[in-house]
């Protein structure tokens, strides 16, 4: 039995609370599919060959889970998958920088026979990475013998950017960029409770990333 | 001759675990928080053209029990030993098959005698310098791993047998000898641990150094001779 019965409904209000978020997608594509890609398959890779930032793997999942369930019939390889098969071409290292360089690969059998398996028509990589921009307030949480809490403010910003670069592996050639900007600012006031009040960043810029994406490669959007 | 092969021993009684002993040491004095990393992970095989050769490795004792201990300098600071060995091990010995035709590790005497006339040459890795960097020193999220390898590449009649357990191999019969680098980072995660990102780091230098060694190893000129005159193509160019 629930003694207060607003008290699912407050959690819901606190837990759903969202702080906001500017995008900014930019697109420049050329020969999309336009009936689809059909049996083919597209695997997205992140870079990481900077210095300071890698692209978050979770964000390369992200993105693709959007693409793939904005359209079921789209096959998005696995990365990590993706890279452990192909070991160790796609190694930051060593990994392809044009679309001629997955040639000079193909011409070793082995991997063009696992590249065949997978049946990869399209290659998307990924740069980019979200950052903490300022964070600022403070915050006091104690536990005494009546209870717990905190008291306090604390704010923080994020700032995503990301670019995707899409390559067309039969055609061997760059066939579109997709960039997307996203900032926000984060809150946490606390009043013996506190209410985190998230921007979400990294979410939005792969959400506005995936569905530009899924609309180059499906027919159906 | 007995000066010149002892400079060259790669196998011999393992010595006492001073660092293990140094560490303990510190963590009673100090009460300050030490970490201790041992390197695990899962290694894919390469895909590759294989180089029609048959290899032998031998991993010495210092290889296989590699460890870096490094000594905190202040109160804010943790000791850190960062134990490689059984995972250099075990990317080796994933790797090497997956990019030569036959790969025996010589183990033994005994396992020398039994396959020496099958090999072609004999690969002897060795970690010459480890180096980490963690936010902490740095200021920079990121955790990084940095290694140096020096490798020998020996006839398979450099090897020889020397007292009960030792292997040695003679200088002068060096194929080629080298050095690779690799590096591996992870930046700063949420929830993630010190020790988990230096492992993940440490990993990612493991597969890097696999990515060099293709790369590179065809490139080494007394390599690349040896190879011609195996009669043998390059393994593969990279991008």
């Amino acid at each position: 039995m629930i003694a207060n019965p607003r008290l699912p409904l407050s959690l819901v209000l606190v837990l759903s609370l969202q702080a906001c978020v500017s995008a900014t997608v930019n697109e420049m594509t050329y020969n999309e599919p336009e009936a689809g890609i059909g049996d083919a398959a597209l695997v997205i890779l992140g870079r990481r060959h900077a210095p300071d930032y890698d692209t978050e793997f979770d964000f390369i999942d992200c993105v693709g889970k959007v693409i793939h369930s904005g359209d079921p019939s789209i096959t998005v390889i696995n990365e990590r998958q993706f890279i452990d098969r192909l070991y160790p071409w796609f190694e930051p290292r060593i990994a392809p920088m044009q679309p001629s360089d997955i040639d000079r690969l193909r011409a070793q059998e082995p991997i063009q026979e696992q590249l065949s398996r997978f049946g990869i028509e399209y290659m998307i990589w990924i740069d980019g990475t979200t950052i903490e921009t300022n964070s600022t307030g403070s915050m006091t949480c104690g536990v005494g013998p009546g209870g717990a809490g905190c008291f306090g403010f604390g704010t923080w910003g994020n700032e995503a950017n990301y670019e995707a670069t899409i390559w067309n592996l039969n055609e061997q050639a760059e066939v579109g960029k997709v960039s997307a900007e996203t900032s926000g600012q984060s809150y946490m006031p606390a009043v013996i409770v506190p209410i985190p009040i998230i921007a979400p960043v990294q979410d939005t810029a792969c959400e506005s990333l995936g569905l530009q994406l899924l609309q180059y490669f499906s027919s159906e959007h | 001759m007995v000066a010149h092969l002892s400079d060259s021993m790669i196998f011999g009684p393992r010595p006492y675990d001073l660092k293990m002993i140094a560490l303990v040491a510190v963590m009673a004095l100090s009460g300050c928080s030490n970490k201790q990393v041992i390197v695990t992970g899962n290694f894919p095989t390469p895909t590759m053209t294989k180089v029609q050769t048959t290899l032998g490795v031998v991993y010495s004792p210092e290889f296989a029990n590699h460890e870096f201990f490094d000594e905190a300098k202040g109160r804010n600071e943790s000791s850190w030993l960062v134990q490689t060995g059984t995972a250099q091990v075990e990317f080796w010995n994933t790797f090497l098959p997956g990019m030569f035709e036959r790969v025996v590790v010589i183990g033994s005497d005994e396992d020398w005698h039994t396959h020496h006339e099958s090999l072609d040459a004999v690969l002897i890795p060795q970690v010459a310098e480890l180096q980490y960097a963690i936010p902490l020193h740095t200021n920079v999220k990121v955790y990084e791993i940095w290694l140096r390898y020096q490798f020998r590449l020996v006839t398979p009649e450099a090897i020889h047998a020397h007292e009960a357990e030792s292997l040695m191999f003679n200088p002068a019969e060096d194929i080629a000898s080298f050095t690779l680098t690799a590096y591996g980072k992870t930046p700063s995660a949420f929830m993630q641990s010190d020790t988990d990102a230096v492992n993940y780091a440490a990993i990612v230098a493991l597969r890097d150094a696999g990515a060099n060694f293709v790369t590179q190893f065809d490139r080494i000129p007394a390599v690349a001779t040896w190879l011609l005159a195996l009669g043998e193509d390059t393994p593969g160019e990279a991008p």
